[in-house]
């Protein structure tokens, strides 16, 4: 049995049970794209009328969007009556599938569940391939919002009785997901609240900093915080109600006062078996047990990466680097033998401890350690308790618990009241810690913003604040800090059309692009050495040479044609274009500085005229 | 007994007792529907049929109280010990008992009610009507399943609004809904009443109608915080947002908060959001942060009614579900051919589902 069913299978079998027009969600654009080329060799044609009715809805869109009259799968798309709809896509090709499934004349059409949200067609029937999506690099689970949105295209107001979503396996299908997430609720929804260096400056422009966190308590994310205080005082009265009978007594702080005296007493006379003790020859050995030393051990030998407690018993432990490369965790125990030898490492903080490169070079020693070595002699001797600090036997004398009436009554509440106490505390403090949390955000912000100069002490705009609260797009920091480095000053509209695109620009999918100028080299590497030094204060944007490049050969070369410009790369037409309408965007947010930077502002609405040509031109 | 009766005998049977004596008669028995064990079962009993027959009765004898008989299939009673239980004395109180009572669905069955409805003059539902009513008062959050006819309460509650000369600001997350909805509006209300402000086009600014994204909405609050009067703000009657679901999108929710919190307020607000889980909560919160009140209405019934169904890579096409609609709040209740065709595609595809 094949893995998945055949695209073209796939529509004849909706054909037969009428369940089309379909929407085909399928897990890639590639796999799109594959689908609608199996149909190229099948040798199933529509009939003559509904070629016909297709050609009329595609010759009036054409002449609306004439860039898609010689577009590659017009042929196709006519002869078998079957679409591919996905961001790879121009949007006038998308506009154009989209009117050919509104009049009725598609079959199906192949689109990604990437963007279910953006497509705004229904039809009779929607067919599921898949129960997860990718986002970022990972692959996750649709949720039950999600499939309801992708099943919610099926059933078309006015023109199907009935509605069917179809689910048809394909590998890494789990179908309970989509059981449950077709029967279930959808998921409630949540606050995204994130406090950016523009919101700061424009808040801060309009009111004073003492309305701030009045303005912050209206918003969504500080309501559902309040929802989840309300819960915790709700627990916080009931554990003051158990509280209770645990009030003052002789003394107004019994329970402290008793942690104290317990305390103190404990260390007197410890009861029971206190820490457990190693025995005498790992606590002598363990001296010896630092990183890069070589030891012997019951089997084979290693090399000493790390030495620490454990966290429960406080056990003495090593990480190891065994021969064979192998990285343990184990009891120091574990060591019979420790060699007079021992190697340099960098020691760092996080697994494996050690740089990476000593873990190299140490792997290599290890395989390199000579058959015998000169084993150190280790003195043991049994350890000593360590004396009692005289100071506090003498303190105890102070306490008034041994001779107080209420001693029985302290000793035997006080393990619970404590307890109690902490949950209250702790409770407290998380409903403090909720209600400032967005307050300290933005505090955090202003601080930044104020160290950079864009805001004053008493956190009003400074003139640079005045100008950099108009850059209201992603990275606004690395972009109001490049203005005030005048990186920008008399720049040629290429230059700065190409530097936007690739702050702009955040996919990674790879591919082949034409290379940039020596000028944008230069400027490319500046940027990103100063999206570097911004790094603790925003997160660098990709800064891909490549889509700069591909913008710059755009504004450059008035000549180039839309098509000429896609031979130039292996990106989707659809990427290309979203790439330039959001540099427009950015663009056209450095034309509201002309104020104060005229110049600037110049060259960004030269390199928006540049650019809105073709393709870019005509679309709405 | 008769084979026919036997049959009979053991369709009547709820699945597990099935499964409990299949155990050891058949390989694999869980994976399959009850009429597929049923006919298992009948072909195991070739081999020691007394042995099935008085295993039968024991595990009849022993579970009598949870015996679930249909009432129409009152077949002669092959056990007379077998208390006759009355069919409406116990009802399963588990909702996860309920399908195996009742045949699953047909792909007949499921399939019938293909077509197209006759058509008819449009009457707007009793939620759109609601919707609007409201609106009158106060601001409003739709919550309605997707395809349910969000549009038709915006059109009407812009023309509404418009006919009052009052501007409307619809914003969508999207910029090509926003294009295809200024296309739409165009036309309905003539491209001179109709502007589009995106970040990168700029149309028809001063008109009565202006299409937006939210951004965009949120830079015109901020501007007019800050100083900048912008004229069509103080005559604004109406914002409506599409898509209000985007509220909990990681990147850009944010900017819903913003607008939301500084859309001027003697605007009323009209929300539109797919199915959500907490649309109370939004209203709520609206109510809470703005001097008019908010409405909720939602609602979870589809329009057009919804089947599932499930396709076999070998193009055998069965229900999904037990029955026809969607069985909500019941996911269990799988089509035992779906169950088994899907339990087939496991076995062959094998090894590459561990991911």
């Amino acid at each position: 049995m094949p893995p998945s069913i055949h695209p073209v299978d796939l529509v004849a079998t909706l054909r037969q049970k009428n369940l089309t027009p379909a929407i085909i969600f399928l897990t890639s654009r590639r796999a799109c794209d594959e689908a609608m080329q199996s149909f190229e060799r099948s040798q199933v044609l529509l009939p003559k009328s509904r070629q016909e009715q297709i050609a009329r809805v595609l010759t009036q869109v054409i002449t609306q969007f004439p860039s898609i009259s010689e577009h590659p799968l017009i042929d196709t798309v006519q002869r078998i009556g079957v679409a591919a709809h996905h961001a790879g896509h121009l949007p006038s090709w998308k506009i154009a599938v989209e009117e050919l499934m509104r009049t009725g004349s598609l079959d199906a059409v192949f689109a990604t569940t990437t963007l279910a949200a953006g497509v705004d067609f229904p039809a009779r029937t929607v067919v599921v391939t898949q129960s997860s999506i990718r986002k970022a690099r990972d692959f996750t689970d649709l949720t039950a919002s999600e499939i309801q949105q992708l099943a919610g295209r099926a059933g078309r107001r006015g023109k199907d009785l009935v509605g069917f979503a179809v689910i048809t396996p394909s590998p890494y299908i789990d179908l309970t997901v989509l059981t449950k997430g077709l029967t279930g609720q959808p998921e409630p929804i949540h606050s995204q609240f994130v406090i950016s260096y523009p919101m700061v400056l424009n808040l801060l422009k309009a009111h004073p900093r003492e309305q701030i966190q009045s303005i912050l308590a209206k918003s969504f994310a500080q309501f559902q915080l309040n929802q989840r205080t309300a819960v915790l005082e709700t627990k916080l009265d009931t554990l003051r109600a158990e509280m209770e009978p645990f009030g003052p007594r002789v003394c107004s702080d019994w329970i402290t006062q008793w942690q104290i005296f317990d305390q103190a007493r404990k260390r007197k006379k410890p009861r029971g078996p206190a820490a457990r003790q190693e025995s005498p020859d790992v606590a002598a050995r363990l001296h010896f047990l630092t990183p890069g030393r070589a030891v012997g051990l019951a089997r084979g030998r290693g090399i000493i990466l790390r030495q620490y407690r454990s966290k429960g018993q406080h056990a003495p432990m090593v990480t190891l680097l065994r021969e064979g490369g192998a990285l343990n965790e184990c009891p120091a125990s574990i060591v019979t033998q420790v060699f007079d030898r021992t190697y340099e490492c960098e020691e760092t903080s996080t697994y494996p401890w050690i740089t990476r490169d000593s873990l190299d070079q140490l792997t290599h020693h290890l395989k390199e350690l000579p058959p015998r070595l000169p084993i150190l002699p280790i003195l043991t001797h049994p350890e000593e308790d360590a004396p009692l600090d005289s100071s506090i036997i003498h303190t105890l004398g102070d306490f008034p618990c041994p001779s107080c009436p209420s001693r029985q009554a302290c000793q035997r509440d006080y393990v619970r009241a404590s307890r109690i106490r902490q949950e209250i505390h702790r409770h407290t403090k998380s409903i403090q810690a909720l209600q400032t949390s967005l307050w300290h955000r933005f505090q955090e912000r202003i601080d930044v913003l104020e160290r950079f100069g864009y805001l004053d002490a008493t956190a009003k705009l400074t003139a640079d604040g005045e100008w950099a609260r108009l850059i209201r797009i992603d990275h606004s920091l690395l972009i109001t800090e490049l203005i005030r480095a005048e990186a920008f000053g008399a720049i040629d509209p290429s230059l700065l059309a190409a530097i936007m695109a690739s702050i702009a620009h955040d996919d990674d999918r790879p591919g082949s692009f034409p290379r940039g100028s020596a000028g944008l080299v230069t400027l490319l590497f500046q940027v990103r050495k100063l999206a570097e030094s911004l790094l603790p204060h925003e997160e660098p944007p990709m800064l891909r040479a490549d889509v700069a490049a591909l913008t710059e050969r755009w504004v450059a070369d008035q000549t180039l044609t839309w098509i000429g410009l896609a031979r130039l790369t292996t990106m989707a037409e659809g990427d290309m274009f979203r790439l330039f309408a959001r540099t427009i965007e950015f663009l056209s947010q450095l034309k509201t500085l002309k104020g104060t930077h005229p110049s600037l502002a110049e060259s960004a609405t030269q390199a928006i005229a540049a650019m809105r040509r073709g393709v870019l031109e005509e679309l709405p | 007994m008769t084979t026919h009766e036997l049959e009979q005998l053991l369709l009547q049977q709820p699945v597990s007792l099935l499964h409990r004596l299949a155990r050891g008669r058949i390989s694999r028995h869980f994976r399959s529907g009850k009429r597929k064990l049923v006919d298992l079962l009948l072909q195991a009993s070739s081999e020691n049929r007394p042995g099935l027959e008085s295993d039968l009765t024991a595990l009849i004898e022993e579970q009598p109280r949870r015996h679930p008989e249909a009432p129409e299939k009152s077949l002669p009673q092959p056990t007379k010990q077998r208390p006759m239980t009355p069919p409406t004395a116990h009802r399963p109180h588990k909702a996860d008992d309920h399908g195996h009572h009742e045949p699953p669905v047909s792909l007949h069955e499921w399939l019938s009610g293909i077509g197209v409805p006759p058509p008819q003059p449009f009457v707007p539902d009793a939620w759109q009507v609601d919707a609007l009513a409201r609106l009158a008062e106060t601001d409003v959050v739709v919550s309605v399943p997707t395809g349910s006819g969000k549009t038709y309460v915006a059109i009407e509650a812009t023309a509404r609004a418009m006919r009052e000369n009052r501007t409307v600001i619809y914003t969508s997350p999207l910029k090509a809904l926003s294009n295809t909805k200024f296309t739409e509006f165009s036309r309905l209300f003539g491209p001179e009443q109709v502007g589009i402000l995106t970040g990168d086009r700029r149309e028809n600014a001063q008109a009565s109608l202006l299409i937006m994204t939210t951004e965009i909405l949120r830079n015109l609050l901020y501007d007019a915080a800050g100083g900048e009067i912008d004229v069509r703000l103080d005559q604004l009657g109406l914002v409506i947002m599409d898509e209000s679901q985007y509220l909990a999108d990681p990147e850009r929710g944010v900017v819903w908060e913003e607008t939301l919190i500084f859309c001027p307020s003697q605007a009323r607000l009209l929300l539109l959001s797919a199915s959500i889980g907490n649309p109370q909560d939004i209203a709520d919160w609206l109510t809470a942060i703005r001097p008019t009140p908010c409405s909720l209405i939602r609602h979870t019934k589809r329009s057009v009614p919804l089947r599932a169904g499930y396709l076999h890579p070998n193009e055998k096409l069965t229900p999904l579900f037990r029955t026809a609609g969607i069985p909500y709040g019941q996911p269990h209740l799988i089509h035992p051919e779906a169950k088994r065709l899907f339990a087939e595609y496991e076995d062959e595809t094998g090894p590459s589902r561990s991911r």
